[in-house]
Order: C-alpha cells, then structure tokens, then sequence
C-alpha cells in the first residue's frame, strides 16, 4: 500500500543509480576528441591530466546543482526556482567578465578566482537587502535576486560592447564548458560538494516541513529560520564554486529535481539524493556528447544539457499528465 | 497549564491586544470569541509561537513560550492555522505523519508506532479514506480535517485551533466539536464564531473586545444579551438555553 511505503532513499534504488553512475564514468573515459583503449587509459596525460578531472567535475557539478536546485524549490516554496536564482551565475559572469577585460586569463584560475568572489558578494548583497532584523523573507530574497541578475546582465552586455574584441571569450565563458577543467578545479569542488550535500541531505525532514509552509514547519518542531540560514549558506557555497570553475549549466537544476518528483513523489528524503545521482548522471552523459558530437570542435555544456533535459523532462511531464 | 501575562500586540500604531491576562484551565475547551480584527488570531499565534509580542508573553508549565526549543514546543503545542497552505503535493497521509516531527531524529525513519497514531488520528477524523489525495483533490472541510489530524497527532497537552470549524457543514462541525469534547486531556483553545456552538461544546469563554479581556469564565455566563449586543453589537436574547438573534427581515 502506497500510503505506509518507506519514506526515506530506498538502499537498492540509491546503490543502482551509484552503480549506473560509476559504469557511465568509466565509459565516459573513453570517449573524447581522442578516444582510448581500457590499455593505454593509464599510460596517457590526456586521460590523466585532462579528461579524468573533466569526468569528475562534470560528476560534481551535476550533482551539487540538482541538489541545489531541489533544497531551494522547497525552501522558496516555488517550482521554478533554479539555482542561479539568487543572482549567484550573474555575480560569477561579471566576475569573470571583468577578470577577462583585465587580461587574468594567464593566471591559474585568475577568472574562476574573481568569478568566485563576485558571486560570494552578489549573493551577500543580496542577503543584506533581503533581511530585516535576523529574518529573512524569502519572496523578497527571490525578487532581489531576480532584480540584482538583470541590472548585472545589462552591466555585462555593457562591458562587452565597450570591449567587443573580448566578446567572444566573455559570452563563451557565460556558456558553460568543462573543457577547461583540470585537477585544481576538483580539489576546490570536491570538499564544497561533500560538505554541502551532506548539509541538504541533513537537511531533507526540514525541507519537506518547509514545503508546507513556515509557520506549519515551526509548529511542527522546525526550527524555520536556522535551518533556511544553514541551508541556504551551503548551497549558495556550492553553486558559487560550481559556477566559477565552469560557467553557468543552465536546466539541470531546475528540471532534475522536477523528474525525480514526478517518479519518486515530492519527499524531499527521497527527491535530494536520487536528484544527486541522477544530476551527475545526466551532466556527465550531456558532456560526453558535447565533446564527441561534433569533434574535434566542442559544444557548449549548458546548451547541450537544454536540448537534452528539455525535451525528457516534456515527456515526463506528459507522461504524468495522462497517469493522473 | 497555560497562562497569558499581560499579551500587548501593536500592527504599525494600531493596537491589537492591550494586555491580555489569564490562567487557562486545563483540560477544558476554551472558546476564544470576538468580532472580526479583534485579535483572536494574533492572540492564538503569540501563545503558539508563532508571533512574538510587543510585551507580556505567554507561559506553558511556568516557562515562556519564546525559551523553548522549537522541538520542544511542538511537543507541548500544536496549532491548526484558519487558512493552511495546499500548495504542496503531499498526500493526506504524508501530511499527517509530519506531525510526528517533533519525536523523530534526524535521519530515522518513522516507526510503527508513528504509523499507528497517524491512523487513529485520521480515523477520529474521519479522514483515513482520504489517505492517499493530496490537497488538490480534497475539499476545503477535508483538508481542514487532515490538519486537525496533523495537530491530534503531535500529541501535545495544549491545542490552539484557529476556526477550525468554519469551513465545514454542520455535521462535520459536529463531528470535530465532538471529538474535541473527548480529548479530555487536552487544553484547547478554540477560535470559533458560532455562539450557540461554543454554547454547546465549550467550558470557558474568552471575550475579546477593543483589545481587552471582556470576560473570562465559564462560557454561559459570558455569553448574555449584554455582552453580545456590547461586543457585536447585535441584538439577542435567549431561550430554552439557545441564543436567538432578534433580526428583522427587510419587508
């Protein structure tokens, strides 16, 4: 009966999706602008120093920004919030955009670094205005948001046109791409994203009484403006550095956690960590084929991942649809 | 034992509540009764936590409601709010089983014991066949039961609903007045509109009016022509223990 299942990650669902997971990693390997052997895998820098860390933050990112993007639907209360929407990819992009007019490409992680930090103030900012007294507000929190990313957006077209020789690097960056990550980008994620994760899955009781609204969840025991403070700081850390080390891979944040819901129903304990595997998942596949579509060229990431994700997640939802 | 001292609430620099004081008796049903924007809302959110006041606080066993944990709160109070939020996909069932929160660690898992209480409470409520809609496809007097469920199954000593009846026909009315009377257990405050209703199933009466404290006591001694036509402005008059409006029908 539907109604007395398990509410918490069923163990075999989570040790499939790991094991999926892990197989299309190493199946990824394999396949690039060179492809390998399982022989010479270990024998190559390409495998070594560029595609294996290409591999594992693609992993990484993917799943910090399902996980994001879950925690935040149900800390806002609305479907259609994704995690960039506190302005964290806006600050990030300026952040880079100013690093490129500056000329910082040469230094290691000269953009990521401005990226970084930018977004750190655009999302503290944002905080600030949102906030009265220790309180936050989260309609507030989500218009300024929403108002602070298109006053930046138009600041980056206008750097842009004053500099149109950069053009192209700066709208390239925006895009989203692994094609630049290396070691250094997986040590910084790494640690954000276990930490992090391990925050929302904490978390996941809370989240569902929030879904119910915040005076209902402080009620029930929540303790409503910690928990969306904790939460909150966790995940704004890990969009931050998912967003400095490989720009802005739009879709997957908000449409994972949707696909997971319509299959696996709206319990957050069970919405957060199926949307992890399933968002490494799905990043990783998306990247594999930007880089051997149309090799040796490579696509964008971000596109990718809305040409892919937007038609499933259309099925899905039709799917539904005719289910009810 | 729950005890009001001295409650003041201010909206901008209109006065709500000017100093509300009094001992809640235990175990009995009080109804909380006054015209609309007197205040019973904002009386009822001070006591469940949910507000803080401007001054005077409210105190369950001797100890301010603001210096519990939330946790422990919830396992003292629980509250069924006058409009809850249905904007959510969760199943009747699911909804319930949130009230047992407050007794739950982190990362476990909710017991057989938790299901058991679930399915009293929706029973008592009439609601176990609802178990698996979500609140999109019930009713607004079926959700408004699921909520009462969730309250039932916080299993606190102190119960604050917020017109808990208001959205339901009159045998549903009926149906929670009556189970309400039968949680002997419980302190329950109740916003209510209905006089002969409060009549019927109530112990005690606090009567608010112009943000003071009219009348606190047994409720058919607050309950008279004078303090109807005093706070309502409404002419009555009682017979055969039942209160009748004196309404003139416009010819």
């Amino acid at each position: 009966m539907k109604s007395t299942a398990r509410h918490s990650a069923n163990p075999w669902v989570v040790a499939a999706l790991t094991l999926l997971l892990l197989a299309a990693m190493a199946a990824s390997c394999l396949f690039g602008a060179v492809d390998f052997g399982w022989s010479d895998l270990w024998h190559s820098p390409i495998f070594l120093q560029l595609r294996l860390p290409r591999v594992i933050m693609s992993v990484l990112v993917g799943a910090v920004l399902s996980v994001c993007g879950a925690a935040y639907q149900s800390i806002f209360r609305n479907p259609l919030t994704d995690p960039y929407v506190l302005g964290v990819s806006s600050g990030a992009s300026l952040g880079a955009a100013a690093a490129i007019l500056l000329g910082l490409e040469t230094f290691l992680w000269g953009v990521g670094g401005m990226a970084l930090v930018a977004a750190l103030l655009t999302v503290l900012l944002i905080y600030r205005i949102a906030s009265i007294g220790n309180r936050m507000h989260t309609t507030t929190l989500l218009l300024t948001g929403v108002c602070l990313t298109l006053l930046i957006s138009a600041l980056i077209s206008f750097l842009m046109v004053l500099n149109q020789e950069k053009m192209d690097a700066i709208i390239f960056w925006t895009m989203g791409s692994f094609g630049s990550s290396g070691w250094m980008d997986v040590w910084m994620m790494a640690p954000v994203a276990v930490l992090g994760i391990g925050v929302v899955l904490w978390y996941g009781r809370d989240l569902n009484l929030l879904l119910a609204g915040s005076e209902a969840a402080k009620s029930m025991g929540c303790e409503v403006e910690k928990v969306k403070r904790v939460l909150l700081l966790a995940t704004t850390l890990m969009v931050a550095f998912a967003v400095s080390s490989c720009g802005v891979v739009g879709f997957v944040g908000l449409i994972v956690p949707h696909a997971v819901r319509l299959v696996a129903g709206p319990d957050n304990r069970r919405v957060v960590p199926y949307s992890m595997l399933c968002g490494a998942l799905f990043v990783l596949v998306c990247d594999t084929l930007a880089r051997t579509l149309l090799r040796p060229s490579e696509l964008p990431v971000g596109s990718l991942t809305s040409m892919v994700g937007a038609p499933l997640f259309i099925y899905l939802l039709y799917k539904h649809k005719r289910s009810c | 034992m729950l005890t009001l001292r001295n409650i003041q609430v201010s909206f901008a620099d209109r006065r709500i509540l000017g100093g509300i004081s009094a001992d809640v008796a235990p175990d009995r049903i009080t109804a909380v009764m006054g015209p609309n924007g007197c205040g019973k809302t904002t009386l009822l959110r001070c006591i469940g936590g949910l507000l803080e006041p401007d001054g005077g606080e409210a105190l369950i066993d001797g100890r301010p409601v603001a210096d519990y944990p939330a946790r422990q709160l919830a396992q003292k109070l629980a509250f069924v709010r006058q409009h809850p939020q249905t904007d959510f996909e969760f199943s009747a069932f699911e909804t319930v089983l949130m009230g047992r929160n407050p007794y739950q660690h982190r990362l476990q898992n909710e017991s057989q014991a938790d299901w058991d209480i679930v399915e009293r409470c929706m029973r008592q409520t009439g609601t176990w066949h609802l178990r698996l809609s979500t609140p999109a496809q019930m009713s607004g007097g079926e959700l408004q039961r699921v909520m009462i469920a969730r309250a039932l199954a916080q299993e606190t000593p102190v119960l604050l609903l917020d017109e808990p009846v208001s959205n339901l026909d009159i045998a549903h009315q009926l149906e929670i007045m009556r189970l309400l009377r039968q949680a002997t257990d419980k302190t329950v405050l109740i916003v209510i509109h209905d006089l002969n209703l409060a009549l019927q199933f109530c112990d005690d009466l606090l009567l608010l009016h112009q943000g003071g404290l009219l009348y606190h006591g047994p409720v058919a001694g607050g309950l008279t022509p004078e303090n109807i036509r005093l706070v309502y402005g409404v002419k009555a008059h009682m017979a055969e223990g039942r209160i009748i409006f004196d309404y003139q029908a416009r010819p």
